[in-house]
């Protein structure tokens, strides 16, 4: 259910964007910036389902409060005329890396979890052939 | 179950928002193209303005200069075109006024013929040039032999007239330019040449024209100064 409605989301989110006008290019660096806050709040989130602590409401907050956050820092930046917005990249990226991480080891995991069953699951079904022969021999 | 439809829904929203957004950006950055003006916000594109600004002020500073040096060659080549053109038509008048081209212009044609009692002699041809010169001649032939300063009349062996070196024989035409009602007057004066010339019973005839020929000075018999050098006072 919330696979396929993430996936209608993707999809008419990109027919919307290719169909939508260009922006100036100085805004698009202040865009450019909310997509990695975007981003980490994503990442964040899908971590935290992992973890099983997901809360739509951190999530919803997150991912609007940060991107708008970093807009204004990054406004901010351009006022005092020091690259803030490279800071709050450093973080969003660093943050995306440590969320991947988690999401990876779970995986790695679950997956080594699947072999191993997979194994004993063979193992134990030799054995039960192994059973049958020697009982048919006997 | 409301729970679970308002989270489903919540991240479809923001799955489009994120993608929305992220495609927006694509497109901007792939087609921005950096220089477009349009795509410039205000201080950037008066920092640009400063920077042009400065370029043509220089590039109008080159072509100032420039032009100032067209205008100086421009007139230097008048200058020289000029000069050229003066010393090109000081030749020329020189080389007319030495007899080195042949002349055209009104003037006056008189002959004179031998005839059966009589022959000419060189000196009346010698009169009649002296005439003409004084009746303000430019330019005077015999038998279209040009008379210059170096010319001589003569005559060898009381037979032969000779103009500059050759020899000539009558009817003697003699060729003048200048203004011809001062020649007519000139000669035709009571007691003038042509009376003095009549009454010796020697027979001669002018015509005046617009358009008399005075030929070219022969450039072969050209005498050059062997001993004449050139003397500026102010030497000494």
């Amino acid at each position: 259910m919330i696979y396929i409605a993430i996936i209608i989301g993707c999809i008419i989110g990109a027919i919307l964007g290719a169909f939508a006008p260009v922006i100036p290019y100085t805004y698009s660096s202040y865009l450019s910036i909310a997509i990695v806050a975007a981003l980490d709040t994503v990442f964040g989130g899908i971590a935290s389902v992992i973890k099983g602590n997901f809360d739509l409401k951190i999530f919803l907050s997150g991912f609007f409060g940060n991107s708008i956050l970093s807009i204004a820092l990054t406004y901010l930046g351009e006022k005092l005329n020091v690259d803030i917005y490279l800071a709050a990249i450093v973080v969003f990226v660093g943050r995306m890396f440590t969320n991947l991480g988690i999401i990876r080891r779970y995986y790695i995991d679950k997956c080594v979890k699947f072999i191993e069953k997979k194994k004993l699951e063979k193992e134990s079904k030799s054995k039960e052939d192994e059973d049958e022969t020697t009982e048919t021999e006997a | 179950m409301k729970a679970k439809i308002t989270m489903t829904i919540s991240i479809a929203c923001i799955a489009l928002i994120l993608t929305l957004v992220m495609f927006t950006q694509f497109k901007t950055v792939d087609e921005t193209d950096i220089t477009a003006i349009e795509t410039m916000r205000e201080t950037e594109l008066r920092t640009e303005l400063a920077s042009w600004k400065e370029k043509y002020e220089e590039v109008r500073t080159t072509i100032e200069e420039r032009e100032s040096k067209i205008k100086e060659y421009e007139d230097e080549l008048l200058n020289d075109a000029n000069t050229s053109s003066i010393l090109e038509n000081e030749v020329k008048e020189s080389e007319a006024y030495l007899g080195y081209t042949s002349l055209k212009g009104q003037g006056i044609i008189v002959t004179l013929k031998d005839n059966d009692i009589y022959n000419i002699e060189y000196q009346d041809l010698l009169r009649l040039i002296n005439e003409l010169n004084n009746a303000g001649a430019e330019a005077i032939s015999i038998n279209d032999e040009r008379i210059v300063s170096m010319s001589e009349v003569t005559m060898v062996n009381n037979r032969i007239i000779l103009v500059n070196a050759k020899r000539i024989s009558g009817p003697y035409t003699v060729k003048a330019i200048g203004d011809k009602k001062y020649f007519e007057s000139a000669l035709s004066i009571k007691g003038g040449y042509i009376d003095e010339i009549k009454a010796a019973g020697k027979d001669i005839e002018y015509v005046t024209d617009d358009n008399v020929i005075v030929p070219a000075y022969d450039d072969t018999e050209k005498r050059e100064l062997k001993y004449a050098r050139e003397y500026i006072e102010s030497e000494e």
